[in-house]
C-alpha cells in the first residue's frame, strides 16, 4: 500500500436539517482505485460526493482530497472531474455538445480568458475518448440519454482529472449503453485515471471495478467485490436477502421483497 | 420621417438602440438562470432610488443605482442563505422600496415632479445628461459581460457543475444581479420602471424560441431588443402612445411569433426545471 491516498474521510458525519445522513463513515480511496459506491436510495452515497467535492461540509470528522480540505482546493479543483446525474439541469439549454464539454475546462483556464487552441484540442479528445466527437455540433437537447451522459463524461474529463467521481451515471440508460459505458470507465481506469462510481446497478457494476464500498448511512462494508457480495453486507444494507447470479458475462442481483 | 430631425428623438433613437441591445444581452442570462422575477423585483424596487433622488435634490439616476444595487444584493443575499425563499424575498423587498418611494414623494412640498414619465417611459424626458449617463452604464454593462461571458454561461447552465469545477459561481450570481440593477437603471428614462423588466426577458425569450446555441440565441436577442426599441420609439411618436408600452408591445408580438415558428414547439420536451 505505498500509492498515494487521493481521498480520505475520517469519521465523517453529515446532516440534513435534523437527520443524520452519514454516521461515522471512514474511508480511503487511493490513487489507481476503481471504487463502487453502492446502497439503497436515501442512503447517503449522493451526500457523500458532494462532500468529496466541496460542495457540502461534515458537521464533523475530517475530509482530504490530495491533501487538503476540499473547498480549499482553489485552483487544483480541476484535478476532480464530476459526473453529475443526468437530470440535474435543463436539457432544453441552447448550448451545442462541443461547448458543453468545453465548459468542463472553463475553471481551468480561469476568469476573463478564453478558450485556446490547446484547451479546445483537449475537450476534442476527451470527446474522441468517449465516442462522441462525432456529436460536437449537435445541440444537448437532441441527445439521446445515452449520447448525453457520454457528453457530460467528456465534459468532465476535459480538464483532465485525476479523479473522476460519478453519480448514478446510467439513469435512464439502456441495458446495452450501460455496459459500454463501464467498458469505457475500465479503459479510462486503465490509462491511470482514479475513479468513485455512485451506482444502483449491484449486479454491473461488481464485473467491473476493483473494490465496492456499501452504504446504508453508516459504512456496512468496504472491500473487494468478491468479498462484499459473500458476506452479509448487501442484506443488511437492503434489510432483506439478496443474492447474485451470473448470467452470461453480466452479474445480476435477486433482491427479493418483504 | 421628419420626426428624426428632432434632437430629441435622435437622442431617444441612440439611448433606445444601446437600451434594447443591453437588455437583451443582460436578459439572456436571466432568462436563462430562471431569474425573471428577480429583474421585476429589482426594476420596481427603483422606484424607492428615484423618489430618494427628487427628494434630496440629485440626480434621480445616481440614487436609483445605490438603491437598485442596495436590493439586488439583498435579494442575493437572503436567497443564498436559504431561510428564505428567493421569491419570498423578492416580494418583500420590491414592495417595501416601492412604499418608501411613495413615503418620499409624500415628502416632498408640492410634487411637480414626472413621475408617469419614470413609472412608463417618455421619450421627450432623455436630456443629453440622460443620453451620457445611459451610454456610460449601457458600456459598463456589456464590457463586464464581455469579461465573463463564458463564465456567466457555464453557471447559467450547471451552476452546480460551475463551482466544482473552480468556476466562482456564488460571486457570478452576484455580479448577474449588479448587472440587472444597472441595466434597469438605465432604461428607465426610456422604458420605466413599469416596463423594464419586460424590455430583459422578453426578447431574451423570444430568442430563446428560435435557438439551439448560446451565441445565435445571443445575436437574435439583441436583434429583437434593438428592432423592438427603435421600432416602438418610431411608432410611439405618430400614434402619441407611451414609448416604453409601445417598445414593450411590440417585443411581445415578436415573442409570439417566434413561439409559434418554433422548432421547440414541433420537438416538446419534458424539461425538468
Amino acid at each position: 500500500m505505498d500509492r498515494p491516498v487521493v481521498v480520505e474521510l475520517d469519521h465523517v458525519f453529515a446532516t440534513y436539517r435534523d437527520l443524520v445522513v452519514l454516521e461515522d463513515v471512514s474511508l480511503k480511496v487511493s490513487r489507481g482505485d476503481f471504487l463502487a459506491l453502492i446502497g439503497p436510495n436515501g442512503s447517503g452515497k449522493t451526500t457523500l460526493l458532494k462532500i468529496i467535492l466541496g460542495l457540502l461540509r461534515p458537521a464533523a470528522g475530517e475530509v482530504r482530497v490530495f491533501g487538503r480540505a476540499p473547498w480549499r482546493l482553489d485552483g487544483e479543483r480541476w484535478r476532480i472531474g464530476y459526473c453529475p446525474q443526468g437530470l440535474s439541469v435543463d436539457l432544453n439549454f441552447p448550448v451545442r455538445a462541443g461547448e458543453a464539454v468545453l465548459m468542463g475546462r472553463y475553471g481551468r483556464i480561469g476568469l476573463m480568458r478564453r478558450p485556446s487552441a490547446a484547451d479546445r484540442a483537449a475537450a476534442e479528445q476527451a470527446m474522441q475518448r468517449v465516442g462522441v466527437a462525432d456529436l460536437a455540433d449537435r445541440p444537448i437537447a437532441r441527445l439521446s440519454g445515452g449520447q448525453r451522459q457520454r457528453v457530460f463524461l467528456a465534459r468532465a474529463l476535459a480538464a483532465q482529472p485525476e479523479l473522476l467521481l460519478l453519480d448514478e451515471p446510467t439513469t435512464g440508460v439502456d441495458v446495452a449503453a450501460t455496459d459500454s459505458l463501464y467498458e469505457l470507465l475500465r479503459g479510462l481506469h486503465q490509462t491511470g485515471i482514479t475513479i468513485v462510481v455512485v451506482s444502483h446497478d449491484v449486479g454491473v457494476v461488481a464485473s467491473y471495478v476493483d473494490g465496492v464500498a456499501c452504504l446504508n448511512r453508516r459504512l456496512v462494508a468496504h472491500g473487494r467485490p468478491e468479498e462484499v457480495f459473500a458476506s452479509d453486507a448487501l442484506e443488511q444494507m437492503y434489510g432483506c436477502d439478496a443474492m447474485l447470479f451470473h448470467h452470461g458475462r453480466v452479474p445480476h442481483m435477486v433482491v427479493e421483497k418483504k | 420621417m421628419e420626426i428624426l430631425h428632432y434632437a430629441f428623438m435622435q437622442r431617444a433613437l441612440v439611448a433606445g438602440a444601446l437600451i434594447g441591445a443591453v437588455c437583451a444581452v443582460v436578459g439572456v442570462y436571466v432568462v436563462l438562470r430562471g431569474l425573471s422575477f428577480v429583474g421585476a423585483g429589482i426594476a420596481h424596487a427603483s422606484f424607492g432610488g428615484v423618489a430618494l433622488g427628487f427628494l434630496l435634490g440629485v440626480n434621480p439616476v445616481l440614487t436609483a443605482v445605490a438603491f437598485c444595487l442596495a436590493i439586488a444584493w439583498g435579494i442575493g443575499f437572503v436567497a443564498r442563505k436559504g431561510q428564505v425563499r428567493e421569491d419570498t424575498a423578492i416580494g418583500v423587498f420590491f414592495a417595501s422600496s416601492m412604499a418608501l418611494g411613495i413615503l418620499f414623494i409624500g415628502l416632498m412640498h408640492g410634487y411637480n415632479v414626472d413621475l408617469f414619465g419614470y413609472l412608463f417611459g417618455s421619450i421627450l424626458a432623455v436630456t443629453a445628461q440622460d443620453l451620457w449617463i445611459t451610454l456610460g452604464l449601457g458600456v459598463t454593462v456589456l464590457l463586464v459581460v464581455g469579461l465573463f461571458y463564458k463564465e456567466l454561461m457555464f453557471v447559467a447552465f450547471d451552476p452546480e457543475m460551475a463551482q466544482v469545477t473552480g468556476v466562482p459561481a456564488a460571486k457570478l450570481y452576484f455580479l448577474l444581479l449588479s448587472l440587472v440593477a444597472l441595466t434597469v437603471v438605465l432604461s428607465i428614462k426610456v422604458v420605466g420602471i413599469v416596463l423594464v423588466s419586460a424590455l430583459i426577458v422578453t426578447p431574451a425569450a423570444a430568442a430563446y424560441q428560435l435557438s439551439e446555441d448560446f451565441r445565435r440565441m445571443m445575436a437574435l436577442a439583441v436583434l429583437i431588443g434593438v428592432a423592438s426599441a427603435v421600432g416602438g420609439l418610431l411608432l410611439s411618436y405618430p400614434l402619441n402612445t407611451a414609448s416604453g408600452a409601445t417598445i414593450v408591445l411590440l417585443a411581445t408580438l415578436i415573442f409570439f411569433v417566434s413561439a409559434l415558428v418554433s422548432p421547440r414547439r414541433r420537438r416538446r420536451r419534458a424539461a425538468p426545471r
